[in-house]
């Protein structure tokens, strides 16, 4: 850092000040931790309030990112065709902003529809809905999509794309909601292991990949083998692919340590499927709520 | 550093999070923006702002992404502090060291965060992920990039420039 900074030397002089201020805001911010960590089995309301303040913030900048990905995306097509190319650059020259925008928003039903076309064989497809952020970090795992309480969705609703589960809805404001994704070390599903029947637990591991627990020593499972949802656990339904067993290994334990590639590209989520909510979700909401901590 | 700037400053980091968070080219260009802002605030010397605009720039980042309201709040409020502290205090200087103290920064923010969870949600610690690692190399590149761009001479360069081309 640079000590000739002017304004350093003479802010420097009240340290102690900014102390007080520090203490202050942690104290502020444990017991802010601390309220919800009590008031989790009662709802997150202050997470529903926030969430729908800042959805039109969301919902704009949304839009906008959208049509800088569609932006990039064009150019990435330039590259594949040079006689594309020059048309397309001079598209691009003379489109204003409002078409830049409507273009954009094209795009993104087409993926949408794309989608929801090739989701056809999952259970209960609600409809597509786009992903406006995806945060990792520490362990965390989570989205933010595009649609809220007022489009219908609940707390517990599946997310999948065709190629299989990507997570669940865990907070809802009004019009952007929260995602717990597969992947968060926070998050589980019932899993069956397809070829043998038999029923475990995935868990994402925080760091990009999952595990799959409670699978006996005497199970003849082995690498390549499908897992897909049991639909045992309240929130995901039956059948939808999570993921293939990439490596089993015998520990001295009574259970295998079995480690599972996703199905689901978690790396380039745009848009995902909304399955419908299992029934236990919808009668009580605390099921999707807080299932996976 | 003035309120309205730090306001700024602020929304530009919002606003850059979901530019770059809602692509899919999120993987490329994990920046932590919020850090930045704090980093910049910090950079000023000013210990009050530094902590409040870490805690601003933590519950922004909460509302969207994490179960509990405050973690990165607390996290950045630390580093703020921090960050005011290697500002004012440190005798090096330079991009390259601006660069390493917010890679660094950005790994703590990650470690405090897992420490956290694992306190009030049971989560399990995961920290020093490549994710993690990834993400302090590209915020410790965009704030040496930054600080270079800050410390570079434009007007003497601008009047060189004007003539040459005179000449």
């Amino acid at each position: 850092m640079r000590t000739h900074n002017p304004h350093a030397e003479i802010a420097a002089v009240n340290p102690r000040r900014g102390g007080i201020v520090l203490g202050t805001v942690l104290i502020g911010c444990v017991l802010i931790l601390s309220a919800q960590a009590r008031a989790r089995r009662g709802g997150t309301v202050l997470q529903s309030w926030i969430l729908t303040a800042s959805s039109p913030l969301a919902a704009a900048v949304s839009s906008v990112s959208q049509g800088v990905s569609g932006a990039v995306r064009t150019v990435e097509e330039t590259f594949t065709a040079r006689t594309e190319n020059e048309r397309l650059r001079r598209e691009l020259a003379a489109r204003d902003r409002e078409l830049f925008l409507l273009r954009a928003e094209a795009r993104q039903k087409g993926e949408e529809a794309r989608l929801e076309r090739e989701g056809a064989a999952l259970p209960a497809v609600i409809g597509a809905v786009p992903i406006v952020l995806v945060e990792r970090r520490a362990g965390v795992y989570s989205a933010l999509l595009g649609v809220g309480s007022a489009d219908g969705v609940a707390p517990g609703t599946p997310l999948a794309v065709p190629a299989g589960i990507v997570g669940r809805v865990v907070a809802v404001g009004q019009g952007v909601s929260r995602a717990q994704l597969l992947l968060d070390a926070s998050a589980a599903a019932g899993a069956r292991i397809t070829r043998t029947g038999e029923l475990g637990v995935v868990r994402g591991d925080g760091r990009g990949a999952m595990t799959l627990n409670n699978i006996a020593t005497t199970s003849s499972v082995a690498a390549g083998d499908l897992v897909e949802s049991a639909g045992i656990d309240g929130i995901y339904p039956r059948g939808v692919p999570i993921g293939i067993v990439e490596s089993v290994s015998r520990g001295s334990k009574m259970f295998l340590q079995i480690r599972v590639t996703p199905s689901a590209d978690f790396a380039r989520l745009t848009d995902v499927l909304l399955l419908e909510p299992s029934p236990a979700a919808r009668e009580n909401p605390e099921v999707g709520k807080g299932a996976a901590r | 550093m003035k309120v309205s700037r730090i306001a700024l400053l602020l929304a530009a980091a919002a606003v850059l999070e979901f530019l770059v968070g809602g692509s899919r080219y999120r993987a490329l260009l994990p920046v932590d923006w919020f850090l930045l802002a704090t980093a910049t605030v910090a950079r000023s010397g000013n210990f009050v702002r530094a902590v409040l605009t870490g805690a601003a720039a933590g519950f922004a980042e909460d509302a969207v992404s994490q179960q509990l309201l405050g973690m990165n709040a607390f996290a950045k409020a630390i580093l703020g502090y921090a960050l005011t502290i290697v500002a004012v205090r440190m005798v090096f200087g330079g991009a390259l060291a601006v660069g390493a103290a917010l890679a660094v920064a950005s790994l703590a923010n990650e470690a405090i965060v897992a420490l956290l969870g694992a306190l009030l949600l049971q989560s399990p610690i995961v920290v020093l992920t490549s994710d993690a690692v990834w993400r302090a190399v590209a915020t410790g590149i965009a704030g040496a990039a930054l600080e270079a761009a800050w410390a570079f001479p434009w007007r003497e360069w601008w009047k060189r420039r004007r003539l040459r081309r005179l000449r």
